[in-house]
This record gives structure tokens, sequence and C-alpha cells, in this order.
């Protein structure tokens, strides 16, 4: 829908009031017709929308709420906020250790795996040579391995050096286990980027370990935040590897602290009212990101599946 | 960690491509081959020692019969096909089969049905960004969470009892687990598909729907021929990372119910991955590393011979657009 606009733009406003107006900007041939399956669609996915976010809610209300209460009513609401849930987690059950474990963990993990991937996904983007796509196939390669195969495997590897049941094997582990995502999207990023600034820079007399430090890396700032933010989620959320290589408590990160605690349960009684302040606490740090930086999720996610 | 974005076939490379330069190459070019071992080695190290050596290690114990300490016996296939006479591996097997496809083409369906609705309805940013978020939530909040919706006293009952069920299902039988698990898995994951689905339709310029509204093309048609079409290598690359994916469901397994006696899931609901953590780590029998690798072998096998048939399938001559 658009229209030419000649230098006597006044003279060429086109007539008003002769279609109906156009919402949002959309043209009228991307709406759909308006048919029953349609609106039932509509509806249904809002329901969706609803349920997620009460949901949501729910849990955290839960969180403030008395075990008893909880199992009498489970639709109820908090009468008071009572932190005690919180506290008794926080406290009693080890989460604190756990989420504390859980930060450092990932922020380590992802900080050096950006800062090992980047300088490799630099150079596989900008060095053409067999060398260097048959690199390039190695990384991806990586992307199609579960986990659970090379699992036995690290848990042997690691205990010979005596880096099971440790945070720095672990963060070893996560550096090496997202290395090919991390290469692959950085890849990708720097690919899409232009050259010029690096070629005057280059023109000028920079190095070409000086063009990447001071021209590429603040020009693929978006992209590294990007990538950093993903593996932030991933490495938070990380399970199997961590329930493998981690055995004592004090060394547990959330998820595993997790499971303890719901496994505990079968034995000392339900605790939901603690349970669910252990939910609230793995959770919410993902809510507060998606907030914060969700475009950058959402981007990076479906980068390389073209613009 | 799931890998989000996977190298689509046939498409044309990023706009901004090096002009092409003769061997020898500009200086920078060459100052920049030098970087090398620098730049790419620490990846390469960390890569190869904590990623691809415990992948050829696994090839190797899965031929051998070792429990962790003590001596490996070369003892050639016998771990695969002890395995595949083991109940317990077969119905974990089916159960990811069953993950793998019924719940991939129920996510599919839905997936794509909610892209066609949300493509331009009001509030679609809205819509899309919650259904995005569970994708970001340990699938184990999910697996607890179902614990308590499904508990005889719980809140499915309770809401059911106003409409006269008091005879509700046991939810949490350990035969009703697995089907609650795919249910769970496809309420959890479609929104994560549909965003991606999302992004490809949106990529679709508006002219190609003026021109079907010139042209007088239904709505079907519309689909057949422009939307499907201009998206199906989209679809092709969701269904490689739905497989890389749903291979690798575990956690969601581990605690579902949340009442596990003695730490592990009713054999009904595992999958190969649960089978490769109780055969080596349950600490209940002597592990079996052997039999352990060659389940998760098999897995990799799977998906290795998926992705390369999707591939196939799906390769088309990619439009430009």
């Amino acid at each position: 829908m658009t229209t030419l606009t000649p230098s006597k733009s006044e003279t060429a406003v086109p007539p008003r009031g002769h279609r109906p107006r156009n919402r949002g900007g959309v043209s009228p041939a991307l709406r759909a017709e308006h048919n029953v399956a349609r609106s039932i669609g509509v509806f249904l996915l809002w329901v969706v929308v609803v349920v997620s976010i009460a949901m949501l809610a729910w849990i955290v209300l839960q969180a403030f709420r008395d075990t008893r209460d909880i199992l009498a009513s489970p639709w109820g609401m908090p009468k008071e906020f009572d932190f005690s849930n919180f506290s008794r987690a926080w406290n009693v059950s080890d989460f604190a250790t756990a989420t504390l474990n859980s930060v450092v963990t990932t922020a380590v993990s992802s900080t050096l795996c950006v800062a090992i991937a980047a300088p490799a996904a630099y150079y596989l983007s900008r060095v053409e040579s067999r060398l260097t796509s048959g690199l390039s196939l190695y990384f991806i390669l990586g992307l199609g391995i579960p986990a659970q195969v090379i699992l036995i495997p690290l848990f042997v590897m690691l205990d010979k050096v005596q880096l099971t049941d440790s945070l720095i094997g672990l963060n070893l582990v996560y550096i090496g286990l997202s290395m090919p995502f991390t290469v692959f999207l950085l890849t990708a990023f720097f690919r899409s980027l232009p050259l010029e600034m690096e070629e005057a820079a280059a023109l000028d007399g920079a190095s070409a370990l000086r063009t990447f430090v001071q021209i590429t890396l603040p020009l693929a700032k978006g992209g590294i935040l990007t990538a950093f933010v993903l593996l932030v989620v991933a490495h938070w959320n990380e399970t199997l590897l961590a329930l493998t290589l981690i055995q004592s408590t004090e060394k547990y990160t959330l998820p595993v602290a997790l499971i303890s605690f719901v496994q505990q349960q079968t034995y000392s009684g339900a605790d939901w009212g603690g349970l669910f302040a252990g939910l609230c606490i793995v959770i919410l740090p993902m809510l507060v990101i998606y907030v914060w930086l969700g475009h950058r999720l959402t981007e990076g996610l479906t980068l390389g599946m073209g613009k | 960690m799931s890998a989000p974005t996977i190298k689509r076939t046939g498409r044309a490379p990023a706009p901004a491509q090096k002009p092409e330069r003769g061997p020898g190459g500009s200086s920078i070019d060459r100052q920049r081959r030098k970087l090398l071992v620098p730049f790419v080695g620490p990846a390469f190290v960390f890569y190869t020692i904590l990623f691809i050596v415990p992948a050829i290690a696994a090839a190797w114990i899965s031929l051998n019969e070792w429990a962790g300490s003590g001596p490996m016996t070369f003892v050639g296939f016998k771990n695969y096909i002890q395995v595949f006479q083991d109940p317990l591996f077969v119905k974990s097997f089916i159960n990811t089969l069953l993950l793998l496809f019924v719940v991939g083409a129920v996510i599919f369906i839905l997936a794509f049905a909610m892209t066609l609705v949300l493509r331009d309805m009001a509030g679609k940013k809205v819509v899309r960004n919650v259904i995005f978020f569970p994708h970001l939530v340990n699938a184990l909040v999910f697996g607890v969470l179902a614990g308590f919706i499904f508990n005889p006293g719980g809140m499915v009952n309770t809401l059911l009892k106003p409409f006269g069920v008091t005879e509700s299902p046991a939810w949490l039988a350990q035969d009703n687990i697995f089907p609650l698990i795919m249910a769970t898995m496809v309420a959890t994951t479609t929104g994560y598909f549909t965003t991606i689905l999302m992004a490809g339709v949106d990529r679709i310029p508006p002219y190609f729907y003026e021109d079907c509204a010139l042209a007088g093309a239904t709505a079907f048609q519309r689909l057949r021929y422009v939307i499907l079409p201009l998206t199906w290598d989209v679809f092709g690359t969701c269904a490689v990372l739905w497989t890389i994916s749903s291979i690798k469901i575990f956690e969601i397994i581990w605690v579902f119910g949340g009442s596990s006696g003695a730490g592990i899931p009713p054999t009904q609901s595992w999958t190969t991955a649960v089978y490769t953590y109780v055969t080596a780590f349950s600490g209940q029998s002597t592990p079996a590393y052997g039999a352990a690798t060659a389940s998760a072998i098999i897995s990799l096998a799977l998906v290795s011979v998926l992705v390369v048939l999707l591939r196939r399938a799906m390769r088309r001559d990619a439009i430009e657009f």
C-alpha cells in the first residue's frame, strides 16, 4: 500500500473516507476472512494466553501459602504475604546454596563460552578455505549429538582427573557442550556484519587482531549478547549433566536441588509450600531475563533462518 | 541444550559476503589467516576434549562390558543385542518414538494452526510473547506441577467434581503417566515452534497476499500455493529441531507426578535417555556402562538417520523472495 509521493505531496493526497480505515497498517489483502473457524481459533488462543498467565501467577501465589491450606483448597488465595515458605526453602532445604551455585555456574560458563567461541566464529566467518569449511562442519556436528551419549564417558573422564562432584568440572562440561551451538550462532552473526569498517581499519594499518577487538566486537555486541542470553537460559535449566556429575548437597545446582527436594517429600511428607517457593526460584529469573531481554532471545532463535 | 538454529539447505548465504579475492588474498586476509591457532584453537580444544572425545569414547564403551571400574571386556555388538532383548529398553525406545512422532505431529499441526490464526490477529505480539515463555522454563517445573494438578485431591479433580465426576480416573497411575507426559509436552512446546513458524510466515512479503486477493484466491489456495511453499524450509528446520530435542527428554519424566518412590520414575514412562541414566547411575544394581551407552548410541543413530531423511525429504529448490 505504498503511495509514491511526488514533490508536491499536498496535491497527491488520496481521497479520504473512501475505504475503511486501515487497522494497524495491515493491508486489506493480509486480513483473513472472518469466518467461524477463525473466530474460534482466536478465542482459543486468548484462552491459552489467559491460562498461561494465570498458571504462572498461581504458582507464585501458592508459594505464599501454607502447605495445609494449599492441599485443602488448591484454588485458594494467600491470606497474607507470608514469606515463610521462601525462608524455609532458602535456609532449611539449601536452596540458597543451590541458587548461588547455579548463578555462579551459569554466569561463569556462559561468559567463558562466549569468550572462547567468539574469536573462533570470527575466524570461521572471515577466512574462506577448505580448512575453515571443514572446521565449521566439525563444530556443527555437535549440534546433533544428544547429551546422554557423552554422559558416561564424560563422567569417567572427569572422575579420572577428580573433577566430578566439582563445580569447576561442571563449568568445563557446559562450555564444551555449548561450544557447537555458540560457534554456529556467532558465525552466522559475524557473516551478517558489513565488511567495510574492517577494511577501512585495515587500510588505516590496524592489525587483524586489533580490527577484531576494536571494530568487529563492538559491532557484534548485539549478537554476542544474544548468544550469551541463550546460553544463560540453557545453563540455568540444564539438569541431566548436573544430576550426574554433582553428588554432594553443597554443590547442587538449582534443578538438582529441586529434584532432591521432590524426592525427599516421599519420606518427609509433602511440603508443597516449600516446593512452590522452589519453583519460583527456578522460574522467576527466567521471567526477568525474558521481560528484560526477550527480543534478543526470540531474535537469536530465529537467526540463521534467514531474514 | 537445545540448538534452535540449524543451517538450512539451499538458502543463499547472508548478504554481506566477501568479494572474491585472488589466491594470495589481501594483506588483511593473510594476516587473518595467521590467527587460526589463537582464535580457533581454544574453542577447538574445549570442544574436542569435552565433546568429540567423549562421543568417540561412547562408541567404544558401547562395544564393551564395563561396570565403570575394573576391567573392560570387549564384547562386540552384544550390548546392542542385549538392550533390544531387554523389555525395559524396548518400552523406553517405543516411548521415545511416541514422543518423537506422535507428540511431534500434534505439536506441528497445532503450531501451524496457531500460526495461521496469529498471522493477522490483533494483539499477536502479546500472544506470541506469552506462548513462547514455557520454552525458557525447566521442564522439571511442569513435571512437578503435574503432580499437583492431577493429584487425587488436586486441581483437576476439584474442577471435575461440580460436573458430577466423583470417580475420576487415577491420573497418576503408572500406566497413565506417559500419556499425561505426552500431553504436557504438547502444551509446553507448541508455543516455541509457533514462534519459529511465525518468524517464517512473517518473512513472506505482503504483496504475495495482495496478489492472492487480486487473483481471487481462496484462503485454502493461498495456504497451498503461497504460505506453505514459502515456509517449507522453516518447517524443515523445526522438524530437525524437534527430532534433536525430543531424543533428550529427561527431566520432565524424572520428576513427573512428584511421587517417584525410590527416586526412579515408573518404567512405563521411561525414555531412552532415562534408560541410559538409570542403567549407569541408579546405584540399584551393578552399573552397566556398556548397555547404557549402547542405548544412547541407538538414540544418536535414530537422530542421525531422521535428520538425513528429513533434509532429503524437505529439500526443494529454495524459493528466493
